[in-house]
Parts: C-alpha cells; sequence; structure tokens
C-alpha cells in the first residue's frame, strides 16, 4: 500500500533521513518508535508531503509522491494526518472542524457531509460536543475530533505523529482506545508514538529509527523482548 | 435658550457638520480602497516569490518613510503635473489616504497571516484543501479577526490624518472650522468644537476596540 525506497530528506545542509525504506501493507498497522530527533516525524509528514521530498520514492497506493504531475490535494485526502498538538480549526465548532473537508474537498452539501460528520463523532464519542468550540474541549477530547476530521475524508491510510503525547496521562486511554478500535477495523495505521504498550499491542510491526535511518524493524514481541541493534536496546533500556 | 443659540460654539457647528461628512467620507473610501491595497501587498510580502516581494516592500518602505503631508502634495500637485491633469480634491483626498493605509495595513495583514500557527496550515492541507482554499477558509479567518485591533487603530490614524487635507482646501472638518474663525476671528470656539468632533469619533472607536482586544485575549 505504502512503499518507500531510499528516502532522502535534508533541511538546507542538515539532511534528516538518510535512505529509508519502508513497505507498509493494507491493513497494517506499523509503529515507529525511536530517540527524539531521529527523524521519526520528518518521515511521517514526507508519507503525504507536508515535506517535500530532497530524493527517493514515496508510493502510495501505486501514485509516486515524488512525481511532479501528481495531483497532491487527492492523495492528501486518501490520507489522514493526525497531530501531537491536534490543529484543530478554532473559529469552527467541532462539527464544522468535521465536514469543511468532505464540503469544500469533495464537494459534499452540508446536510450530506453531517450525515457523514455524526456517526464519527459518536464513534469517538463526542457526540454531545458537535456544537461545541475546540477551545471548550479538553486534550483528549480535541485529538478525538482530529482523528474524526481526518475520517471524515474516509482515508485508506492514516498517519499519527505522537497523538497522546501532549495529553495529560488521564486522557491518553480515550484516543488510544479509538486508535484501536480503527485498527480493528482493518485501518492501515502508521503510528509515531512513545507509548511502548500501545505498539506492543495494537502494532503488527514495529520500526525503530534512529540517526535518519530504520535501524531495525520486527514483529513487536521481537523487537520489543529480543531487539537484536545495539541501539535499539540502548533506547529501550531508556523507556521501558 | 439665546445664550446657546448666539454662542459661537453653536454658530460654527453647521460649518463642522459639512466637514465632518467628507472627513468621514474621504476616510471610509480611502480606507476600503486602502484594505484592497493592504491584502494584496500584504500577500505580496508573504510571497516567497522575491519580485512580488520586493515590489510591495518598496511599497511599503516608500510610503512608511515618508511624511503624509509630502504625500498629499505629491499626490495631488505632483502627480497633475506630471500627467498634465487637475486631479479633483476629494479624488486625490481619497487616492492619499488610500496608498498611505494601504501600506500600513499591508504590515497588519502581513503580521496577522504570519502569526496563525504553522499547524493549521498542515492541518488543512492534510485533509486535502488547496492552498488557496487553506488560506481562505482555514488561515484568513482567524487572521482577520487578530487584525480588528489594529485595523481600528488605523482607522483612527487615517481619519485625523484627513485633516493634512486642509493645506489643499479640501472642506473637511478642519478646514471648515479654518473657514469659520476667518470670518469671526473666533478661533478658540471654533478649533474647541473641531477638537469635540474628533473626539466623538475617535473616543467611542478607542473604547470599542479596547473592549475587541480583550475579548480576542482569552
Ligand atoms: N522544518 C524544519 N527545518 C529545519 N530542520 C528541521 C525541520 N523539521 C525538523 N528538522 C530537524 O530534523 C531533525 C529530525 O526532526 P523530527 O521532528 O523528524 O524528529 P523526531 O524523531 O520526530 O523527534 P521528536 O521525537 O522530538 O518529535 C531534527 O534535528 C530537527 O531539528
Ligand atoms: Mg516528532
Amino acid at each position: 500500500m505504502i512503499t518507500v525506497k531510499d528516502l532522502h530528506k535534508s533541511f538546507g545542509s542538515n539532511e534528516v533521513l538518510k535512505g529509508i525504506n519502508a513497505e507498509i501493507k493494507e491493513k497494517e498497522v506499523v509503529c515507529v518508535i525511536g530517540p527524539s530527533g531521529s527523524g521519526k516525524s520528518t518521515f511521517l509528514r514526507c508519507l503525504n508531503l507536508l515535506e517535500e521530498v530532497t530524493s527517493g520514492d514515496v508510493i502510495i497506493q501505486g501514485d509516486n509522491l515524488t512525481d511532479p504531475k501528481i495531483n497532491i490535494n487527492k492523495i492528501r485526502s486518501r490520507v489522514g494526518m493526525v497531530f501531537q498538538h491536534f490543529n484543530l480549526f478554532p473559529h469552527k465548532t467541532v462539527l464544522e472542524n468535521i465536514t469543511i473537508g468532505p464540503i469544500k474537498v469533495k464537494g459534499m452539501k452540508k446536510a450530506e457531509a453531517e450525515k457523514v460528520a455524526r456517526p464519527l463523532l459518536e464513534k469517538v464519542g463526542l457526540s454531545d460536543k458537535a456544537d461545541a468550540y475546540p477551545e471548550s474541549l479538553s486534550g483528549g477530547q480535541k485529538q478525538r475530533v482530529a482523528i474524526a476530521r481526518s475520517l471524515a475524508m474516509e482515508p485508506s491510510i492514516m498517519l499519527f505523529d505522537e497523538p497522546t503525547s501532549a495529553l495529560d496521562p488521564e486522557l491518553v486511554g480515550d484516543v488510544l482506545e479509538v486508535m484501536k478500535d480503527l485498527a480493528k477495523e482493518g485501518m492501515t495505521m502508521v503510528v509515531v508514538t512513545h507509548e511502548m504498550g500501545f505498539a506492543r499491542e495494537v502494532g503488527d510491526r514495529v520500526l525503530f529509527m534512529d540517526e535518519g535511518v530504520i535501524m531495525e524493524e520486527d514483529l513487536p514481541e521481537k523487537l520489543f523482548g529480543d531487539p537484536q541493534n545495539p541501539r535499539t536496546q540502548e533506547f529501550l533500556s531508556k523507556v521501558l | 435658550m439665546e445664550f446657546i443659540t448666539e454662542s459661537h460654539y453653536y454658530r460654527v457647528m453647521p460649518f463642522l457638520l459639512e466637514g465632518l461628512v467628507w472627513t468621514l467620507l474621504i476616510t471610509f473610501v480611502g480606507l476600503i480602497i486602502g484594505f484592497v491595497l493592504g491584502a494584496i501587498f500584504g500577500f505580496a510580502r508573504l510571497s516567497k516569490n522575491k519580485l512580488i516581494y520586493g515590489i510591495a516592500t518598496v511599497y511599503v518602505e516608500a510610503v512608511r518613510g515618508t511624511p503624509i503631508l509630502a504625500q498629499i502634495l505629491f499626490i495631488y500637485f505632483g502627480l497633475s503635473d506630471l500627467m498634465g491633469v487637475n486631479i479633483d480634491k476629494i479624488t486625490a483626498s481619497i487616492i492619499a489616504i488610500a496608498i498611505n493605509a494601504g501600506a500600513y495595513i499591508a504590515e497588519i495583514v502581513r503580521g496577522a497571516v504570519y502569526s496563525i500557527d504553522k499547524g493549521q496550515e498542515e492541518a488543512g492541507r492534510s485533509i486535502g484543501l488547496t492552498r488557496n482554499q487553506t488560506m481562505r477558509y482555514i488561515i484568513w479567518p482567524q487572521a482577520f479577526r487578530r487584525m480588528i485591533p489594529p485595523l481600528g487603530n488605523q482607522f483612527v490614524i487615517s481619519l485625523k490624518d484627513t485633516s493634512l487635507f486642509s493645506v489643499i482646501a479640501v472642506g473637511e472638518l478642519l478646514y471648515m472650522g479654518q473657514q469659520y474663525y476667518g470670518m469671526t476671528f473666533q478661533a478658540f470656539q471654533a478649533l474647541t468644537m473641531v477638537c469635540v468632533m474628533y473626539l466623538i469619533i475617535t473616543v467611542p472607536t478607542a473604547i470599542y476596540l479596547r473592549r475587541v482586544e480583550r475579548r480576542l485575549d482569552v
């Protein structure tokens, strides 16, 4: 579903991604872990071209994102993204946050878009918040709205960049619960996370990134139970 | 009652009300055009295209770096000379306010758009909105809210700036006051009322803006 070949990304003279190769299959949940500054966010952002790729290929469902002729807006609407800081639109209600994509990108009528949005709100447990503004929500509620906003575009892939790291500990559970449900429904997911418990339980595969490359990848039980690379061992000994 | 209606404070009023109409007309029409200029040049100042950015920067700096009185004379006398036509005084005044305020509004627009968190654009783009849609539906509405206090401030500044058009004998508020004391030699009463008229507009505006600002703060 996603194929990444020899992906390089530099900011000026600072090479952040130094040749990433990865293959993500349909319905797979891939968790990305690694130390701060190792390029996890940059890698994820290259998957929907929020960062311009310096060299290499990112192929999503047969479309090569580095092809200059590609319609990137179309592809972005198929690839949902959830951010660490939610990035809800503060001037729009919860419902409007969710419907703006379907209305403006897919050309739906307002009523039609709301028919899509309401079940999603229910799914993330926030039916009663449809008319609230984001500032009145807790962090965990905001993140669940952000997930619903992405889902409203009916993406085939969801990218999560540390979706729970800005949350108070007691709010993390609700968000992870929603993500688990998504995984169970067969959503293809790439999740950058510090939640090792989630990676172990929900991940089909875990990638360990360090210094701009994927140092090790394996099934969760293997990677967490018996890491081969000394860098992985060192990292896990610090976080577990 | 007679002591009121006979006083110069009262008798200057018909002049001043006529002047106020012109002052407000020049200010409003000038600022509407100035806002369009400000939006265009404000976005140009955010452009990555060096030429567009350069042109906008020259405009903004040229206006901000010269006195408005010089700009007024330049537009009224300088441009008429250059083009060999007489520009109508009111038109010249409106153009002067528009060009002058346009430069300051460009900086207001640039600052407000720039102040919106980068994550807003990323969130918009990531659900598939185009660059233009993201600007129009996500960034601009938020930026516009932040622009209200500085725009109101610019309104007060431009309103006061119209008094400078008295040098080219535009019949605005200050000029009409001058006309009155030219005939009656009652400068104190006439100018007191001129100031009162400005304050009647500017003070409520300032109070309103402070309230808006406080509301936007939270
Ligand atoms: N827009 C940018 N401009 C310049 N440098 C950047 C930019 N974004 C990221 N970097 C640099 O790229 C490197 C990798 O950053 P990235 O955000 O991908 O790391 P990360 O693994 O997600 O870290 P964290 O766990 O702290 O989120 C860092 O050194 C960072 O300073
Ligand atoms: Mg990161």
